[in-house]
């Protein structure tokens, strides 16, 4: 995979994630996240196992405990960032703390950088850019949301961020397939144990039908079969910072969701200029994260 | 008889991939039956990704899964109308475009690595999707009349180029480069 197969996976990735408002719609909303993480990771992890068997056993013999340490410090990572994303919404209303996300962008070349590593200038270009963005589009929200909220937020985009680093450098060494299995397994079971906690009842509390049930297959096929996994090969290939500035193209997505979809399907909604304005300054960050700039051609020639 | 036998295998091989490219379908098209656009005629349709793969991967036994597939949908749903014989051509076609483009038309063989690649294929894709939507929407405006024909049109057309590009061409690619699944619409490729 090159890089611009890469990046067009990662647009991918952003635009499965972006479409999840649109199946959380059609799943009640009695229905606990956690719920729908066990229900959905679980039937995901099936498939993958499933259909990669031989693959994920090979994988297992080849690097063992190590890949099962390191996937579990990958869902640990994630659970976390999960849970404070779900807290620190509350906070904020649906399309300003989807803004609230791409703060990631901004945080993670700051951790690359405290782990001495470089980063270019066009990234730096991009990551300003998309900074403009959120912050254009937070507006006046921003100096009336609640400090806590933005902390939470805050908090839970480093976490997120360090989740992106490391998933990019264990990418580059395991086999993606099986990394993006034990990611679903260790996500299945560390949500189910939250979910028992907040709600003993479990799978019996569940208003089980068949549109809920087919939102959950939806789920498991796009969302968490096929973008984590296609999210795992793309970053073989993708540098970290790249990949979060491909990812904050997300709320550029769920805006255009909410404006050309039916109602049947989603609740409409119409974007305010600033939401417009910074959606445009996010998608012009990627644009140059994603563009290969060529410098001035240089004739070579050679003599004979 | 050595021959003979070679023959019955590779039949039976054919079959099997047959059948396993119908339960793909089936397996990914149906929860999506919950997301109708129009009651009965057509919904949100995502499964329209293995358009090209079944295409492109497959040949001519992954285009008849693709139009089986959508007629055992069909049946499935409780959505079998006489315009499900269209329906049924045009699922073949879909795929069977995409077949004809890399296998008789082109003359590089298939690969989305390049810019220039990605605009053939977006090309394709839309043809693909005009034959399909153009198949479909005079048989749907003759038997039901009270079928808002625009609508439909455009939510097959949309159907037949939104989901093979923006989620086709990265399963694509995934299967190209990481799976090393050799395109069987390649007159290329080594035998």
């Amino acid at each position: 995979m090159n890089r611009l197969q890469a990046n067009l996976c990662l647009i991918c990735v952003t635009l499965c994630w972006s479409t999840e408002v649109i199946i959380f719609s059609c799943i009640p909303d009695g229905i606990l996240p956690f719920a729908t993480t066990v229900i959905t990771s679980g039937i995901a992890c099936l498939i993958l196992l499933t259909c990669f068997f031989k693959r994920i056993r090979q994988e297992m013999a080849r690097s063992g405990k190590k890949l099962l340490l390191r996937c579990l410090i990958l869902g640990v990572i994630k659970t976390a960032y999960d849970i404070l994303f779900l807290y620190g919404l509350n906070y904020f209303d649906v399309s300003t703390g989807a803004f609230t996300f791409c703060i990631t962008v901004v945080v993670l070349p700051v951790i690359l950088l405290t782990m001495k590593r470089n980063v270019s200038k066009k990234t730096w270009a991009s990551v300003l850019l998309v900074l403009t963005g959120i912050v254009c589009a937070l507006g006046g929200t921003l100096v009336n949301a609640q400090f806590l909220g933005l902390l939470i937020m805050f908090v839970g985009c480093t976490v997120r961020a360090f989740f992106i680093v490391k998933l990019n450098e264990y990418a580059k060494e395991h086999d993606p397939m099986t990394l993006s299995t034990w990611i679903s397994i260790i996500g299945t079971v560390l949500a189910f144990a939250i979910w028992v906690v907040l709600q003993p009842s479990t799978f019996a509390s569940i208003p089980w039908s068949g549109t809920v049930i087919a939102s959950f297959f939806i789920y498991a096929y796009f969302i968490v079969a096929f973008a984590q996994t296609l999210n795992i090969f793309a970053q073989k290939s993708a540098t970290a910072t790249g990949a979060t500035i491909i990812y904050s193209l997300e709320i550029v997505f769920s805006l255009i969701w909410s404006y050309v979809l039916p109602e049947s399907l989603i609740d409409r909604m119409t974007p305010s200029p600033y939401h417009v304005v910074g959606a445009l300054f996010i998608v012009a960050g990627s644009l140059i994260e994603i563009l290969e700039f060529k410098s001035r051609r240089v004739r070579v020639e050679i003599k004979e | 008889m050595k021959s003979k036998n070679k023959r019955f295998h590779k039949g039976l091989r054919t079959a099997g991939l047959f059948f396993a490219l119908v339960f793909a379908y089936l397996v990914l098209a149906i929860p999506f039956r919950v997301m109708t656009v129009i009651p009965g005629f057509t919904e949100i349709r995502p499964v329209q990704l293995l358009k090209p793969v079944y295409g492109v991967f497959f040949g001519i036994p992954g285009c008849l899964a693709f139009a089986f597939g959508n007629l055992i949908g069909d049946l499935l749903g409780d959505s079998l109308r006489w315009s499900s014989i269209a329906g049924f051509a045009a699922n073949f076609a879909g795929p069977f475009v995409f077949w004809l483009f890399w296998s008789r038309l082109s003359k590089t063989p298939f690969s989305l690595r390049t810019g220039t690649d990605l605009l053939k294929h977006l090309v394709t894709t839309v043809v693909s999707a005009f034959t399909e939507s153009l198949l479909i929407t005079p048989v749907v405006m003759l038997v039901y009349a009270d079928v808002d024909a625009m609508l439909f049109a455009i939510t097959v057309f949309l159907n037949g180029t939104v989901f093979p590009l923006l989620l086709g061409i990265p399963l694509m690619i995934l299967m190209q480069e990481e799976f090393g699944f050799r395109p069987c619409a390649n007159r290329y490729a080594p035998l």
